[in-house]
Protein backbone atom coordinates (compact mmCIF):
# COMPACT_ATOMS: atom_id res chain seq x y z
CA UNK A 1 0.00 0.00 0.00
CA UNK A 2 1.30 3.18 -0.98
CA UNK A 3 1.54 6.05 1.62
CA UNK A 4 -1.04 8.32 0.33
CA UNK A 5 -3.13 5.42 0.31
CA UNK A 6 -1.49 5.13 4.40
CA UNK A 7 -1.88 8.35 5.08
CA UNK A 8 -5.47 9.02 3.77
CA UNK A 9 -6.40 6.23 6.32
CA UNK A 10 -5.07 7.54 8.74
CA UNK A 11 -6.64 10.93 8.00
CA UNK A 12 -9.54 8.91 8.90
CA UNK A 13 -8.44 8.02 12.14
CA UNK A 14 -6.97 4.31 11.51
CA UNK A 15 -4.26 4.01 14.04
CA UNK A 16 -3.48 0.93 12.35
CA UNK A 17 -2.51 3.30 9.08
CA UNK A 18 -0.66 5.57 11.11
CA UNK A 19 1.39 2.86 12.33
CA UNK A 20 2.37 1.33 9.28
CA UNK A 21 3.69 4.55 8.06
CA UNK A 22 5.85 4.69 11.42
CA UNK A 23 7.40 1.63 10.51
CA UNK A 24 8.43 2.82 7.15
CA UNK A 25 9.95 5.99 7.69
CA UNK A 26 10.58 5.84 11.68
CA UNK A 27 13.98 5.32 11.56
CA UNK A 28 14.67 7.51 8.59
CA UNK A 29 12.92 10.10 11.32
CA UNK A 30 15.42 8.91 13.92
CA UNK A 31 18.57 9.24 12.00
CA UNK A 32 17.73 12.87 10.62
CA UNK A 33 17.17 13.80 14.86
CA UNK A 34 20.42 11.93 15.57
CA UNK A 35 22.24 13.68 12.95
CA UNK A 36 20.85 16.69 14.52
CA UNK A 37 21.14 16.08 18.23
CA UNK A 38 23.97 13.40 18.18
CA UNK A 39 22.78 12.47 21.55
CA UNK A 40 20.82 9.10 21.10
CA UNK A 41 18.07 9.75 24.23
CA UNK A 42 17.28 13.05 22.95
CA UNK A 43 16.61 12.07 19.32
CA UNK A 44 14.39 8.69 20.21
CA UNK A 45 12.64 11.18 22.57
CA UNK A 46 12.47 13.65 19.07
CA UNK A 47 11.57 11.72 17.12
CA UNK A 48 8.24 10.42 19.68
CA UNK A 49 7.18 14.24 19.92
CA UNK A 50 7.48 14.69 16.43
CA UNK A 51 5.33 11.43 15.59
CA UNK A 52 2.97 11.97 18.12
CA UNK A 53 2.57 15.73 17.37
CA UNK A 54 2.02 14.14 13.58
CA UNK A 55 -0.67 12.18 14.72
CA UNK A 56 -2.28 14.74 16.35
CA UNK A 57 -2.52 17.18 13.44
CA UNK A 58 -3.22 14.22 10.74
CA UNK A 59 -6.53 15.92 10.33
CA UNK A 60 -5.21 19.09 8.84
CA UNK A 61 -2.59 16.81 6.60
CA UNK A 62 -3.63 17.15 2.67
CA UNK A 63 -3.82 13.70 1.12
CA UNK A 64 -3.55 15.48 -2.29
CA UNK A 65 0.19 16.09 -1.17
CA UNK A 66 3.55 13.94 -0.35
CA UNK A 67 3.32 12.66 3.14
CA UNK A 68 7.05 11.73 3.71
CA UNK A 69 8.17 15.52 3.76
CA UNK A 70 5.55 16.14 5.82
CA UNK A 71 6.60 13.90 8.42
CA UNK A 72 9.69 14.36 8.54
CA UNK A 73 9.40 18.38 8.58
CA UNK A 74 7.38 17.73 11.83
CA UNK A 75 10.20 15.69 13.28
CA UNK A 76 13.13 17.88 11.92
CA UNK A 77 11.29 20.77 13.47
CA UNK A 78 10.88 18.58 17.02
CA UNK A 79 14.25 17.54 17.04
CA UNK A 80 15.50 21.48 16.48
CA UNK A 81 13.27 22.21 19.28
CA UNK A 82 14.96 19.94 21.59
CA UNK A 83 18.23 20.69 20.80
CA UNK A 84 17.09 24.21 21.71
CA UNK A 85 16.07 23.18 24.64
CA UNK A 86 19.06 21.23 25.45
CA UNK A 87 21.83 23.82 24.21
CA UNK A 88 23.16 24.39 27.46
CA UNK A 89 23.89 20.58 27.77
CA UNK A 90 27.17 19.21 26.55
CA UNK A 91 26.33 17.09 23.30
CA UNK A 92 27.07 13.29 24.58
CA UNK A 93 28.83 11.71 21.51
CA UNK A 94 26.76 8.40 19.98
CA UNK A 95 27.00 5.21 21.33
CA UNK A 96 29.14 2.71 19.37
CA UNK A 97 26.77 0.96 17.13
CA UNK A 98 28.79 0.28 14.13
CA UNK A 99 28.64 -3.15 13.07
CA UNK A 100 32.55 -4.21 14.21
CA UNK A 101 32.16 -7.83 15.42
CA UNK A 102 34.26 -10.77 14.07
CA UNK A 103 36.83 -8.08 12.78
CA UNK A 104 40.65 -8.58 13.10
CA UNK A 105 41.71 -6.20 15.25
CA UNK A 106 43.28 -3.79 12.96
CA UNK A 107 40.23 -4.01 10.97
CA UNK A 108 38.57 -3.41 14.28
CA UNK A 109 41.06 0.07 14.99
CA UNK A 110 40.54 1.03 11.67
CA UNK A 111 36.65 0.55 12.19
CA UNK A 112 36.61 3.11 15.26
CA UNK A 113 38.70 5.56 13.49
CA UNK A 114 36.14 5.42 10.71
CA UNK A 115 33.22 6.30 13.20
CA UNK A 116 35.31 8.63 14.95
CA UNK A 117 35.80 10.28 11.52
CA UNK A 118 32.13 10.29 10.69
CA UNK A 119 31.05 11.94 13.77
CA UNK A 120 34.11 14.46 13.63
CA UNK A 121 32.74 15.50 10.10
CA UNK A 122 29.17 15.55 11.17
CA UNK A 123 29.71 17.66 14.15
CA UNK A 124 31.86 19.74 12.19
CA UNK A 125 28.82 20.68 9.26
CA UNK A 126 26.27 23.25 10.08
CA UNK A 127 22.98 21.83 11.00
CA UNK A 128 20.98 22.07 7.61
CA UNK A 129 23.78 20.65 5.67
CA UNK A 130 23.95 17.62 8.05
CA UNK A 131 20.48 16.83 7.56
CA UNK A 132 20.42 17.23 3.84
CA UNK A 133 23.50 15.09 3.68
CA UNK A 134 22.25 12.27 5.95
CA UNK A 135 18.14 12.66 3.71
CA UNK A 136 20.04 13.13 0.59
CA UNK A 137 23.16 9.97 0.75
CA UNK A 138 21.52 7.63 3.27
CA UNK A 139 17.81 7.85 2.94
CA UNK A 140 18.07 8.44 -0.96
CA UNK A 141 15.32 11.30 -0.53
CA UNK A 142 15.26 13.84 -3.91
CA UNK A 143 16.07 17.40 -3.57
CA UNK A 144 12.72 18.16 -3.83
CA UNK A 145 11.62 16.06 -0.49
CA UNK A 146 14.67 17.57 1.21
CA UNK A 147 13.69 20.96 -0.16
CA UNK A 148 9.80 20.46 1.31
CA UNK A 149 10.91 19.09 4.91
CA UNK A 150 13.11 21.71 5.38
CA UNK A 151 11.39 24.34 4.42
CA UNK A 152 13.92 25.55 2.09
CA UNK A 153 14.74 25.91 -1.77
CA UNK A 154 15.52 23.56 -3.73
CA UNK A 155 18.80 24.60 -5.17
CA UNK A 156 19.27 25.72 -1.76
CA UNK A 157 19.35 21.61 -0.82
CA UNK A 158 21.62 21.45 -3.91
CA UNK A 159 24.21 23.31 -1.77
CA UNK A 160 23.96 22.30 1.21
CA UNK A 161 24.69 18.75 -0.27
CA UNK A 162 27.18 19.82 -2.31
CA UNK A 163 29.26 21.20 0.97
CA UNK A 164 28.46 18.65 3.01
CA UNK A 165 30.12 15.94 0.91
CA UNK A 166 32.94 18.09 0.12
CA UNK A 167 33.22 18.65 4.11
CA UNK A 168 32.92 15.19 4.81
CA UNK A 169 35.37 14.02 2.17
CA UNK A 170 38.21 15.69 3.79
CA UNK A 171 36.97 14.78 6.96
CA UNK A 172 37.05 10.64 6.24
CA UNK A 173 40.24 10.65 3.40
CA UNK A 174 40.75 7.72 2.22
CA UNK A 175 39.54 5.61 4.73
CA UNK A 176 36.43 4.58 4.38
CA UNK A 177 37.53 2.95 1.14
CA UNK A 178 39.04 0.06 3.27
CA UNK A 179 35.72 -0.26 4.94
CA UNK A 180 34.32 -2.05 1.66
CA UNK B 1 33.17 5.58 -1.87
CA UNK B 2 32.46 8.28 -4.68
CA UNK B 3 32.26 11.18 -2.62
CA UNK B 4 31.84 13.53 -5.98
CA UNK B 5 30.47 16.92 -4.63
CA UNK B 6 28.75 17.13 -8.31
CA UNK B 7 27.20 14.15 -8.12
CA UNK B 8 23.63 14.43 -8.08
CA UNK B 9 22.68 10.66 -7.35
CA UNK B 10 22.81 9.65 -3.79
CA UNK B 11 26.31 7.99 -3.10
CA UNK B 12 25.83 4.07 -1.38
CA UNK B 13 28.71 4.31 0.56
CA UNK B 14 28.62 7.14 2.02
CA UNK B 15 25.21 6.49 3.09
CA UNK B 16 25.55 3.24 4.03
CA UNK B 17 28.22 4.55 6.60
CA UNK B 18 25.49 7.03 7.68
CA UNK B 19 23.16 4.44 8.32
CA UNK B 20 25.12 2.96 9.87
CA UNK B 21 26.54 5.11 12.28
CA UNK B 22 22.77 6.66 13.07
CA UNK B 23 20.25 4.02 12.91
CA UNK B 24 21.08 3.37 16.68
CA UNK B 25 20.51 0.04 18.38
CA UNK B 26 17.02 -1.85 18.98
CA UNK B 27 15.35 -0.20 15.66
CA UNK B 28 12.47 -2.73 16.20
CA UNK B 29 12.33 -1.71 19.79
CA UNK B 30 12.24 1.90 18.55
CA UNK B 31 9.52 1.56 16.09
CA UNK B 32 7.47 -0.66 18.73
CA UNK B 33 8.07 2.06 21.60
CA UNK B 34 6.97 5.07 18.67
CA UNK B 35 3.44 2.86 17.95
CA UNK B 36 2.91 2.09 21.44
CA UNK B 37 3.09 6.12 22.17
CA UNK B 38 0.60 6.63 19.82
CA UNK B 39 -1.85 4.07 20.71
CA UNK B 40 -1.54 5.69 24.14
CA UNK B 41 -1.91 9.03 22.68
CA UNK B 42 -5.53 7.76 21.19
CA UNK B 43 -6.94 6.23 24.19
CA UNK B 44 -5.83 9.15 25.97
CA UNK B 45 -7.95 11.77 22.90
CA UNK B 46 -10.85 8.84 23.83
CA UNK B 47 -10.36 9.04 27.35
CA UNK B 48 -10.80 13.02 27.10
CA UNK B 49 -13.61 12.61 24.79
CA UNK B 50 -15.40 10.32 27.42
CA UNK B 51 -14.84 12.37 30.41
CA UNK B 52 -16.61 15.75 28.34
CA UNK B 53 -19.31 13.42 27.15
CA UNK B 54 -20.82 11.74 30.05
CA UNK B 55 -21.54 14.74 31.92
CA UNK B 56 -22.26 16.49 28.76
CA UNK B 57 -25.22 13.80 27.27
CA UNK B 58 -26.10 13.28 31.11
CA UNK B 59 -27.10 17.39 30.95
CA UNK B 60 -28.98 17.05 27.53
CA UNK B 61 -31.02 14.20 28.72
CA UNK B 62 -32.13 16.10 32.10
CA UNK B 63 -32.90 19.18 29.52
CA UNK B 64 -34.95 17.25 27.02
CA UNK B 65 -36.74 15.45 29.71
CA UNK B 66 -37.75 19.15 31.39
CA UNK B 67 -38.61 20.55 28.09
CA UNK B 68 -41.09 17.31 27.35
CA UNK B 69 -42.56 18.15 30.18
CA UNK B 70 -43.04 21.79 29.90
CA UNK B 71 -44.39 21.06 26.62
CA UNK B 72 -46.88 18.31 27.84
CA UNK B 73 -47.75 21.07 30.86
CA UNK B 74 -48.31 24.32 28.69
CA UNK B 75 -50.18 22.19 26.40
CA UNK B 76 -52.12 20.73 29.11
CA UNK B 77 -52.99 24.02 30.36
CA UNK B 78 -54.19 25.62 26.97
CA UNK B 79 -56.85 23.40 26.95
CA UNK B 80 -58.62 23.21 30.12
CA UNK B 81 -57.87 27.13 29.70
CA UNK B 82 -59.89 27.27 26.42
CA UNK B 83 -63.49 28.56 27.55
CA UNK B 84 -64.82 27.02 24.21
CA UNK B 85 -62.98 23.51 24.82
CA UNK B 86 -64.27 23.53 28.60
CA UNK B 87 -67.77 24.59 27.66
CA UNK B 88 -68.04 22.14 24.58
CA UNK B 89 -66.70 19.09 27.69
CA UNK B 90 -70.02 19.95 29.85
CA UNK B 91 -72.25 20.21 27.30
CA UNK B 92 -74.37 17.61 26.03
CA UNK B 93 -73.21 15.78 23.11
CA UNK B 94 -76.18 15.67 20.74
CA UNK B 95 -75.61 19.57 20.91
CA UNK B 96 -71.76 19.37 20.56
CA UNK B 97 -72.21 17.23 17.38
CA UNK B 98 -75.59 18.82 16.11
CA UNK B 99 -75.51 21.22 12.90
CA UNK B 100 -77.63 23.46 14.09
CA UNK B 101 -77.33 25.71 16.86
CA UNK B 102 -77.94 25.06 20.95
CA UNK B 103 -81.13 25.70 22.03
CA UNK B 104 -80.37 28.39 25.12
CA UNK B 105 -81.71 25.85 27.62
CA UNK B 106 -78.78 23.92 26.86
CA UNK B 107 -76.39 26.40 27.09
CA UNK B 108 -77.94 27.08 30.57
CA UNK B 109 -78.51 23.61 31.94
CA UNK B 110 -74.61 23.16 30.80
CA UNK B 111 -73.35 26.24 32.70
CA UNK B 112 -75.23 25.49 35.77
CA UNK B 113 -74.32 21.85 36.19
CA UNK B 114 -70.37 23.56 35.79
CA UNK B 115 -70.83 25.68 38.75
CA UNK B 116 -68.79 28.75 39.10
CA UNK B 117 -65.08 28.44 38.10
Amino acid sequence: MEDAELAQRAVRGDPEAFGSLIDRHGLAARRAARAILRDEDDADDAVQEGMLAAWRAIERFDPARPFRPWLMRIVVNAALDARRRSKVRQAEPIAETLESGGLAPDRMAEAALLRARIDAGLAELPERQRIALVLFDAEGWGHADIAAALGVPEGTVRSYVFHARRAMRQSLGTLAEGMK
Amino acid sequence: MTMSPFDNQPDPELGRLLRERLTGPAPEAFLRRLRLAVAAERADQWDVLAGWARPRVLAAAIAAGFFLWLGAWFTQSAIHDDPGITMAATLPAQTVVSSQAPAVDDIMLALRERGPR
